[in-house]
């Protein structure tokens, strides 16, 4: 593969209407990756792929495909292919002929058309179904038509819309698993436009999280959980709290203030604002430990933030307990502590409690 | 009647089905008979029929003269067809393409000519079209753009326009309803995988319409086959199509028995033609199904 990459957006905007739905988007996907556009319903992911795919053209800035600019280069001059929501699989075409229609189009000689045709479809499991009709197949082996005539046609880049949304969740966890496996065998570049954050996780080398048209964060996902830069991405992605307060002043860490006397440590999320600050303080549940008051610290652990709390609520989830603690000021914050064997980890409603956690998992946010 | 209800349950949809049978059976099916039955008998000499069987009738039928027109007309009706098919699949197509809230207008505007009486549209046409009186060979002639007057009436022509004014809302609103149907996202899809404009067209959209094809088409053809006021009124008296025969063979000639045979060809002909639509889109259903 070219050392360039495989779909570039360099500002892309796109307006229908007064409405933005893509706005200066800019991002490099690399050749071979796994990359997923995450957000809610109408966040401009879908938009973007319809972009890229050439079903619509940017009302401004450009698209590179394996580094040539796309301009208005219609859909099937594009060296892409996509995998429908609804799969948009011919109803009156068989499973063969709906795979084969790509090779046809771009008319590949018969018998090579024979060959890929079926291999592609031991690739994606449907051995003996090409005289089938896409109406006579269950949901997940439509979906594997819908990669499969994609595949077929060995393009640069896959884009998938939302591909698994119809199945059930069973069925989406196991193909989730086989997806990922197939594009690291296909080795080709697939562009995953999904509004499960835990499909993004599971599946992606890279994730851009998208939000009313605007990307707001690209990151591998351990760096989009761990690190959010935002305060929607770090609600978006898992389960976190949010603290509002001001920002009091920064030594080694920020030190951030909740009530009068009361200074928490924590790290930057986005950039840095002055001091007096208004900023939100997000922690991810599981981040935080509670202990028994006046307990001496743990070793080696100066640079603890620590705050007092009062246990309010305790869900019991087997694993782990999912506690609400009451902080100073008006937040509630919740907290996941794994049950591990000693008992002195287990706490009851009304319990004094410590909140400790380290300031690296703390991030303040502007706004 | 409630207590027949309650009496035997059974009986009910038969009872329901009763009335619509009776009248049915009254004014369609044996009429039908009675036309079948006519057919194999022999003209009075004062008109009227003479009970007494021949099948003369029916080789009368296949004679040249009468057997040219009957030819004659399917050619119309398939010219019919076909013009009303071009003129009619790319509205219908236009219209599928226009905002949802706006399509209802189009096919309002397709419909509202035909709130006024078929005779009087007729009419209409032959002061346009009558050779040296009508409006446009006139205004053509007074603007100085033709010296002679255009033979647009009391031919094949006029007939075939007539009748394409007259059967093209049938073919736009089955084709319109059957490309309304069509997932857009398929012809996405098509473009995705390498097809140009046409071959979508042909490949995704033309397959996927056929069903509104074959429906409008049988609905213009089966009509235009038997169409009388249109070649009596535009065809100007010498242009003549199966239809006026055996209207005059009724109506002028007293001829029923004959009269009867060849409604009864044209009957079997156009039941055989429905016979292979509803096969063919029975077919398609099954595909889609």
């Amino acid at each position: 593969m070219s050392e360039g990459h495989a779909v570039e957006l360099r500002d892309v905007v796109k307006r229908f209407g007064n409405v933005s739905a893509v706005n200066h988007v800019s991002l490099q996907i690399r050749n071979g990756e796994f990359f997923s556009l995450l957000g809610p319903s109408g966040c401009g992911k879908t938009t973007s792929l319809r972009l890229i795919a050439g079903f619509e053209i940017p009302t401004s800035g450009q698209i590179l495909i394996s580094d040539e600019v796309q301009g208005h280069l219609p859909a099937y001059q594009r060296p892409v292919n996509t995998v429908f929501q609804n799969y948009a699989l011919f109803p009156h075409m068989s499973v063969f002929q709906n795979i084969a229609f790509g090779l046809e189009m771009q008319k590949t000689p018969k018998s090579e058309i024979e060959l890929r045709v079926n291999e592609v479809l031991d690739l994606v499991h449907l051995q003996g179904m090409g005289k089938r009709r896409p109406k006579q197949l269950s949901g997940g082996q439509q979906q594997r038509v819908a990669l499969a005539r994609a595949l077929v046609n060995r393009p640069n880049v896959l884009l998938l819309d939302e591909p698994l949304g119809a199945l059930d969740l069973k069925l989406r966890k196991a193909m989730q698993i086989e997806l990922k496996a197939l594009q690291e065998q296909v080795g080709i570049t697939f562009i995953y436009v999904t509004h499960d954050q835990e499909e993004a996780l599971t599946m992606s080398d890279r994730i851009a999280v998208m939000s009313q048209g605007h990307l707001l964060q690209i990151g591998n996902p351990e760096e989009i959980y761990e690190q959010p830069t935002s305060r929607f991405v770090a609600d978006f992605i898992g389960e976190t709290n949010f603290i509002e307060g001001t920002v009091e002043g920064q030594n080694e860490h920020v030190e951030f203030g909740i009530a009068p006397n009361s200074i928490m440590l924590a790290t930057w999320g986005s950039d840095p604002v002055p001091a007096k600050s208004k900023v939100t303080l997000s922690i991810r549940p599981e981040k935080i430990d509670l202990y028994t008051p006046g307990k001496p610290l743990p070793r080696g652990s100066r640079k603890i933030a620590n705050m007092p709390g009062k246990v309010v609520d305790l869900v019991y989830l087997g694993t782990d307990t999912r506690y609400v603690v009451q902080v100073p000021g008006p937040n509630k914050l919740v907290v996941r502590m794994q049950n591990a064997t000693s008992s002195e980890h287990f706490f009851k409603v009304g319990d004094e409690v410590t909140l400790r956690w380290n300031p690296a998992h703390a991030r303040v946010m502007k706004e | 009647m409630h207590k027949v209800f309650a009496k035997y349950p059974s009986m009910r949809p038969w009872l329901l089905l009763l009335p619509a049978s009776l009248w049915l059976f009254i004014f369609f099916i044996a009429p039908l008979f009675i036309v079948l039955i006519y057919s194999f008998q022999t003209r009075g000499t004062y008109g009227g029929v003479v009970w007494q069987f021949s099948i003369e009738n029916f080789q009368r039928t296949f004679d040249p003269l009468y057997f040219n027109t009957f030819l004659r007309s399917f050619y119309i009706a398939a010219i019919t067809t076909f013009a009303c098919l071009l003129l009619g699949f790319p509205l219908a197509y236009y219209i599928t393409t226009r905002p949802p809230q706006s399509r209802g207008t189009f096919v309002l505007a397709l419909m509202i000519p035909f709130w006024t009486n078929f005779l009087i549209r007729t009419y209409a046409w032959l002061t346009l079209l009558r050779t040296n009186t009508g409006l446009i060979n006139t205004t053509l002639i007074s603007l100085g753009i033709l010296k002679h007057p255009l033979p647009l009436f009391g031919n094949d022509f006029a007939i075939v326009l007539g009748l394409v004014y007259g059967w093209l809302p049938d073919m736009v609103l089955p084709v319109y309803a059957a490309l309304d149907r069509l997932d857009n996202s398929l012809l996405e899809a098509a473009q995705d995988l390498y097809a140009s404009g046409w071959r979508v067209f042909w490949r995704v959209i033309w397959p996927l319409s056929l069903p509104g094809v074959i429906a409008g088409s049988m609905l213009v053809f089966i009509p235009s086959l038997g169409a009388f006021v249109t070649p009596a009124i535009l065809g100007g008296g010498k242009s003549l199509m199966i239809g006026n025969i055996i209207s005059n063979q009724f109506l002028a000639a007293h001829d029923w028995p004959f009269g009867s045979a060849m409604s009864t060809v044209m009957m079997v002909v156009m039941l055989l033609a429905t016979l292979i639509y509803f096969r063919s889109t029975s077919r398609k259903e099954r595909v889609q199904a």
